[in-house]
């Protein structure tokens, strides 16, 4: 990486422009005289990093994306867009998409509502702190563990048909895995049980740097407890709101291991994602071509979500 | 008290207990001895099984290497993130480099994409290599995985220090590598903290990888290990499974009940 960085640095005898434009550089740093030196010493700090990031994630990223536009047949024939028409015709993917959807839907909405409510419900007393813990506590877990947990308890001899049974409920026992979209359903009902902690957290951040002034004026001006909360406290939640958003999208969307401990994306394929779809197509029905269109499309959805969340970040932090 | 407060009270109550209802039936019913499980969820715990049920659940599914790689693999990649991250933030922020936002974004871009775009092409080039199966393999991916959020971490809070001790010590004559170390490595301490503590749960937890680039059961991590056992749930029956998982997420648990602020400060650090 080094190289490249002075082949761009111009040498001074031939280009009278470099030495004015160094100036100009907000990092003076005793660069004037060891220009040279210093460039190849920073490209020496960058480089461990750089080099990784290319060879394992830029690489393959770029590889991914050509080879999607190639067949799955032996000789593995450049194709066009036929592995992207798939997603039309080919109905696992077509289910795919759709609990994709249902899977963004769900993993916003859930944990940001749940969350909020937690946070604003618990105040500083103890018995709030102790509620409080009770729904962070799984957001310790790895998705495999909380996978495990919620296997225990859908299965056909599971808590939550042993409750409804004992409750006299017998007749809504069923299979909770086993038919769609009931199995989708509850899996991100699972996620949002381990999701909301961080949501709690995030939001509690963001109430504690609410300055307790305005919430007095509201009162003040005879505002009531929901008019309090939705004209005053929302709005300077805002910023906290869209990271919360932002964050269970993207993870929502990545997802994998919950599906995958869970029911690998059956029965049939009917519980996929599009992060499992890509997984199964290439490691499983040996489609690579197929699996990395997968993997492009929720690559753009990804990209587009997190757009959410990174215009405002990097606003800020001016890159 | 007041109706308001009751209600509220008694809302959050019926929220927590509802989320207390799997924590709870996950130890309950890994405490259950396996043998005297009734094949129903047990919702009090009688007698003490568990570390009979860790023990079965460790010889199952071979746990004992696979807690060892994945500590291995935890602390190998995330300490090595932190540093070669912390490098490159140094450089891009301190250092004169000449177009920052380019090398910014080389970096930080590789972030945004979903792990699926990696995971093919890595798998065939370490077919091809001789990583397939190894644990450099593992190490080398984690941390490449980790390194742009880390970046990106360490570069924001590189951002807000203030520059004049770095151009005091180098008009001392301190060389960047002096500077680095003694000076910008203590400064940015509780950010590597925090990148550390982000990416070795980030790495413990991870199970695509350790599905894919890996067969033996001596090289696997440890969620590798607990999708097997879950696989093999009718065979050893519920109280062992659930022992295991437990077993696994116990360096997790102890992080964050022992590193809470760390956790929290983790989080922030999205902002």
């Amino acid at each position: 990486m080094s190289t490249s960085l002075t082949d761009r640095h111009p040498p001074t005898a031939a280009g009278g422009t470099a030495a004015p434009r160094r100036t100009k550089r907000r990092t003076p740093l005793g660069g004037s005289r060891h220009g040279l030196r210093e460039r190849l010493m920073a490209g020496g700090f960058m480089a461990p990093a750089v080099l990784l990031v290319a060879l394992f994630l830029l690489a393959p990223f770029v590889w991914t994306i050509y080879r999607s536009f190639f067949g799955d047949s032996r000789t593995s024939p450049f194709s066009w867009f036929d592995n992207y028409t798939l997603f039309a015709s080919d109905p696992a993917l077509s289910r795919s998409i759709e609990n994709t959807l249902l899977w963004v839907v769900g993993t916003v909405a859930l944990p940001f509502v749940l969350g909020l409510a937690i946070a604003c419900l618990t105040d500083s007393s103890r018995f709030s702190r102790l509620a409080r813990l009770c729904v962070v506590l799984p957001y310790a877990l790895s998705g495999s563990a909380v996978a495990v947990v919620w296997n225990f308890m859908l299965t056909t001899d599971g808590a939550v048909n042993q409750v409804l049974t004992n409750l006299g409920l017998g007749s809504l026992t069923q299979g909770w895995l086993l038919t769609w979209p009931g199995n989708t359903l509850v899996m991100i009902l699972a996620n949002a049980w381990q999701a909301t902690g961080v949501a709690v957290i995030l939001f509690l951040v963001g109430l504690q740097s609410i300055p307790p002034e305005t919430l007095e004026a509201g009162a003040l001006d005879g505002a009531t407890g929901w008019q309090q909360f939705r004209h005053i406290v929302l709005p300077q939640l805002r910023p906290v709101s869209i990271i919360v958003i932002g964050m269970s999208l993207v993870n929502g969307l990545k997802s994998f291991d919950l599906i995958w401990v869970l029911t690998q994306g059956g029965p049939g394929r009917a519980t996929e994602t599009l992060a499992v779809s890509m997984y199964n197509e290439t490691f499983l029905e040996l489609r690579p071509g197929a699996g990395a269109a997968i993997a492009v499309v929720l690559t753009v959805i990804v990209l587009a979500a997190s757009w959410l969340y990174l215009r405002r970040q990097l606003d800020v932090k001016g890159v | 008290m007041s109706l308001g407060r009751v209600l509220r009270n008694t809302t959050l109550a019926v929220l927590a207990l509802l989320w207390l209802v799997p924590t709870w039936l996950l130890v309950v019913n890994a405490l259950v001895p396996a043998t005297s499980y009734s094949g129903s969820p047990h919702w009090l715990p009688q007698d003490f099984g568990l570390f009979d049920n860790m023990s079965q659940a460790w010889d199952k599914a071979n746990l004992g290497p696979a807690l060892g790689n994945s500590l291995v693999y935890a602390v190998v990649s995330a300490v090595a993130a932190a540093v070669l991250a912390g490098f490159a933030a140094f450089a891009t922020v301190v250092m004169p480099v000449r177009r920052q936002a380019v090398w910014f974004w080389v970096i930080y871009s590789g972030t945004l994409l979903p792990l699926q775009v990696f995971l093919r092409p890595l798998f065939l080039s370490y077919a091809h290599t001789s990583l397939y199966d190894t644990q450099i393999g593992l190490v080398l991916i984690y941390t490449a995985i980790a390194i742009p959020f880390a970046f990106f971490v360490m570069r924001n809070y590189t951002l807000t220090l203030p520059r004049e001790v770095v151009e005091a010590a180098r008009i001392d004559g301190a060389s960047w590598w002096r500077v680095y170390w003694q000076i910008h490595v203590p400064l940015t301490r509780s950010a590597m903290i925090a990148v550390f503590v982000f990416q070795f749960v980030a790495v413990w937890n991870d199970l695509m990888f350790g599905i894919t680039m890996v067969t033996s059961r001596n090289i696997r991590p440890v969620m590798a290990a607990l999708a097997d056992l879950q696989g093999n749930y009718s065979n050893v029956g519920p109280p062992v499974v659930l022992a295991g998982a437990l077993l696994v997420s116990l360096p997790t648990l102890l992080l964050f009940f022992s590193a809470q602020r760390f956790f929290v400060s983790s989080l922030k650090i999205h902002r």
